[in-house]
């Protein structure tokens, strides 16, 4: 196997990734620091796909501590808020160098001051933004700095596990294999932060990149990595409704409801009056799809089981003023957005649990660094619309800093090769079989399942049920096959096969988490425990790799530094304090 | 209504294949199907051993350009029915190296790219965000230009680029105008150096071929003309 030394390897060029890549860089430019990514340079990923923009503390009317609440609020308190407030506190630093040092230009104001606009769930208008396609400017200035520099790109090339120094104490690099040959090799570096971004591609109707497989995450489980609150995965509520089509759940941004584009059922409803009367659309993301939902399932929703987004209101002026890209997406399926109301669905979006990591993105596992959305911890049970870039701004930067410093006193350490082969052997197996399972029905099977048994209505019962059937699962997908023996060059079919693999891998985390937890809490909806506990639930449920395919799991308490229970008035503390 | 669409799909892999040959697929059609949707139809169900290549599929990667009936366009914002016709042939990208079948080598295109100093460079004094009233003339046309999502299309279509491989081609040029127009950048002027070349800005014959194809409706001959001005401009010393 071809050998590649690193003073860092980074997996991911989202958002994270690139920044963690220009500040290792800039930091210790005699590093030799190496990119790989699943797709091409400043394209693969969700940082590219932002839409509504960023939120960031820029008015001296905000402040931090009132995003901070925010952040926690909208996390139903279960966030470590050490991490949330690095979040908020690190962001304005974040937006100051994309526009100042990476060359962005967000749009301005009246006043020729950068442009806030309002997102749901916040105190405050602090979303900055290009238009309504942010992503396209932060993404490709990054990767401009990118060619600026001596950093090595491995495009289309894409991690397959992390390796382990002959002690078995710290993480050496990884087994990566290059897309477009098909060759396995191996990265063998004093640091590797890992950025692919997380995923929810695990759902039937769902919102991220195609090249979003929760590789990062089941990566890192396999290695032994520790994660929190898996159970916490974000549905947006206004995915387009495009039946069979891949535009099927693609985003309608958050700005729409910001600006007061109101959600109507099947009959005419504005049903939001009934589960949140004061937030109405401007509510969470989690308690707005969870409603849109229940009224689906309740028979109330539009033939196409949606529900309508309506933005004529705004007056066709504005919105196309304000929202071109939505306009344009919406004339796709010949509809007009900005005139007529258009049929939306809750939509998989965000995994808001990931690698459990402290404020330096270290995570359990020596030499082991993970930021963006790898990581879990930051959003708590729900994310806000515009936390997620500045979450992989924020802790992109603080990964390379981290890195750089630990890379400039640490010696390479070699890896264990018959590890190395072993786990190449492995990936290589669906070469090796005449015949076998089919990739592409199994994961349409895992993406039905996930959506009924483990979306936005859950029940115990449903939950043991996927369980079950995402072990079957596993075993399936372990006997899968490419029906083109010959061809490792540009195999789709077995990329696939390496996507679905991880995949169960995550969704396995994600359902036994969902289980544990005995509550509804931002995006976790149990049926059978409608109701926040605050008196048992202020509770993170950790998980690692156990024996076999066993998960441990642990539960501990939130730690409630900065912000404490008699603090949070929000109205599920109000409950507990009456009593 | 429902009659299914034909489909003709190039394939080629240089490590093992002589020369390239056409595939033909029937493939059921659905509403809002877009050209994206036929190919992973294929890929999926009819031929596992398609290779193509996109990741967003709303239009803001730029990965899944081809060229599709006669004319570069991005496969997941394609709608089938636009293309008023139930037999469609798609093709990679033309002027471009082919990994496999409809996946292409973009290195070429980013060569350019990096040619032109892409990188914003801060000009020393400038430590804070510019105000800028959003009125004013000061960012000319260049945000509606910072749209770009390097796909390759335009690159595709330019003859000059097909007749010439040094030419920079209408996406690094329109790249090195956003940073040239740009008063915030400091190297504004050693990059207008490097587009006042017969490969650079003079290449261009202003035929639009370049817009046409744009799927972000850019138009990159406006922004060569600009730098031709300002090439000129440089010439008398004007322009600093
Ligand atoms: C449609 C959409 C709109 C959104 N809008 C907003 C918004 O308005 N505001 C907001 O705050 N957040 C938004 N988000 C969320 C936001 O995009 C994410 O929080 C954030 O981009 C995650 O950044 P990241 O760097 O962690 O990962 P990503 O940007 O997703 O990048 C992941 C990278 O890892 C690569 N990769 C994947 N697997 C591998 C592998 N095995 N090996 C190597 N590389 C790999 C990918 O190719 C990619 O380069 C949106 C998300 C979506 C899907
Ligand atoms: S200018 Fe248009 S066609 Fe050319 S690369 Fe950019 S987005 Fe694509
Ligand atoms: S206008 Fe210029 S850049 Fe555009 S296609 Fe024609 S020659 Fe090429
Ligand atoms: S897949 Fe991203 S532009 Fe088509």
């Amino acid at each position: 196997m071809e050998v590649l030394k690193a003073d860092i390897l980074i997996l991911g060029a989202g958002g994270a990734g690139l920044f963690a890549a220009l500040h290792a860089y800039d930091r210790n430019p005699r590093l030799k620091v190496v990119v790989a990514t699943k797709g091409l340079i400043g394209k693969g990923g969700c940082s590219r796909m932002v839409q509504g923009g960023l939120n960031v503390v820029l008015n001296e009317k905000d402040s931090l501590e009132n995003h901070f609440q925010d952040t926690l609020k909208g996390g139903g308190f279960i966030n470590n808020q050490e991490l949330a407030w690095t979040l908020v506190s690190d962001a304005p630093k974040a937006v100051h160098e994309l526009e100042v040092k990476v060359g962005c230009f967000f749009d301005r104001g009246e006043d020729g001051k950068i442009h806030q606009k309002p997102f749901a769930g916040q105190s405050f208008d602090r979303t900055v933004h290009v238009a309504d396609l942010t992503g396209i400017q932060l993404i490709s200035r990054m990767t401009d700095q990118i060619y600026a520099r001596n950093i090595q790109v491995l495009e289309e090339t894409r991690g397959l596990d992390l390796l382990s120094s002959k002690d078995g104490h710290r993480i050496v690099g990884a087994l990566l294999s290059d897309i477009r040959t098909g060759e396995i090799f191996v990265v063998n570096a004093k640091v590797t932060i890992v950025a692919t971004g997380g995923c929810a591609s695990m759902y039937k109707i769902s919102a991220p990149s195609f090249d979003k497989t929760g590789d990062g995450m089941a990566i890192c489980f396999r290695a032994g990595a520790e994660f929190v609150d898996m159970e916490m995965v974000q549905f947006h509520p206004t995915g387009l409704v495009a039946g069979r089509s891949r535009l099927n759940g693609s985003l309608l941004e958050e700005g729409l409801r910001g600006s007061g584009a109101r959600l109507y059922n099947g009959l005419g409803e504005r049903f939001m009056e009934r589960y949140d009367p004061v937030r109405l659309e401007r509510s969470t993301r989690d308690r707005v799809a969870r409603s849109s939902f229940m009224e689906i399932m309740a028979g109330r929703g539009t033939e196409n089981n949606a529900v309508y987004l309506d933005a004529s209101h705004l007056g066709a002026e504005f919105v196309e003023q304000k929202f071109p890209g939505m306009v344009e997406r919406v004339k796709d399926i010949g509809k007009d957005l900005a005139r007529e109301k258009v049929e939306v669905t809750p939509t998989a979006h965000y995994q808001m649990g990931g690698v459990r990591i402290d404020t330096h993105c270290q995570s359990n596992l020596k030499g082991l660094l993970v930021c963006g959305e790898d990581a879990g911890g930051v959003h708590g049970a729900n994310r806000l619309g515009g936390n997620g870039i500045c979450d992989s701004t924020v802790y992109g930067r603080r990964a390379g800093d981290v890195a750089a410093a630990l890379a400039s006193e640490e010696d390479i350490h070699p890896y264990q090769e018959t590890e190395a082969e072993r786990m190449r052997m492995g990936w290589l197996r669906p070469f090796l079989r005449e015949s076998g399972e089919n990739v592409y029905e199994i994961r349409d099977e895992i993406e039905d399942l996930m959506w009924e048994k483990a979306g936005l209505l859950r029940t115990g019962n449903k939950l043991t049920e996927a369980a079950e059937r995402l072990d079957y699962f596993l075993e399936k997908i372990d006997s899968a096959n490419v029906a083109h023996r010959y061809l490792a060059h540009y195999n789709m079919e077995w990329n696939n096969i390496i996507d679905v693999t991880n995949l169960i891998t995550v969704c396995r985390m994600v359902v036994n988490s969902a289980r544990c937890r005995e509550e509804s809490r931002g995006a976790h909806y149990r049926e059978d425990f409608p109701e926040t506990d605050n008196e048992k639930w202020l509770i993170n449920i950790y998980q690692t790799k156990g024996e076999g395919f066993h998960l441990n799991l642990t539960q501990k308490p939130v730690a409630l530094n900065r912000f404490r229970r008699d603090d949070i008035e929000d109205r599920f503390f109000e409950k507990v304090k009456k009593k | 209504m429902c009659k299914p669409l034909q489909v003709k799909v190039f394939r080629f892999n240089p490590e093992s294949d002589v020369a390239p040959k056409f595939d033909d697929f029937e493939v059921p059609v659905f509403d809002n199907m877009a050209v994206l949707d036929v190919v992973i139809h294929i890929q999926n169900y009819l031929d596992r051993s398609l290779s193509f290549r996109f990741s967003c599929r709303i239009g803001m990667c730029g990965s899944c350009a081809m060229y599709v009936n006669g004319r570069a366009r991005l496969a997941c914002r394609t709608q089938v029915s636009s293309l008023k016709t139930r037999d469609i042939t798609i093709m990679p990208l033309p002027n471009f190296p082919i990994i496999r079948d409809l996946v292409v080598d973009m290195e070429p295109f980013f060569d350019k790219w990096k040619k032109i100093k892409p990188y914003y460079v801060p000009k020393r004094e400038l430590d804070e965000p510019v105000t800028v009233q959003p009125n004013s003339n000061e960012r000319e046309f260049i945000d509606d230009m910072l749209d770009c999502i390097s796909c390759g299309c335009c690159y595709s279509a330019c003859s000059m680029v097909a007749t010439n491989k040094d030419y920079l081609g209408p996406a690094a040029l329109n790249r090195a105008y956003t940073l040239i127009a740009d008063k915030r950048d400091a190297i504004r002027v050693e990059r207008l150096k490097v587009v006042d070349r017969s490969y650079g800005v003079w290449r261009c014959h202003t035929q639009f071929n370049c817009a046409e194809v744009c799927p972000k409706n850019i138009v990159p001959t406006r922004s060569i003309q600009n730098l031709k001005r300002r090439c000129v401009l440089k010439k008398f010393g004007i322009f600093k």
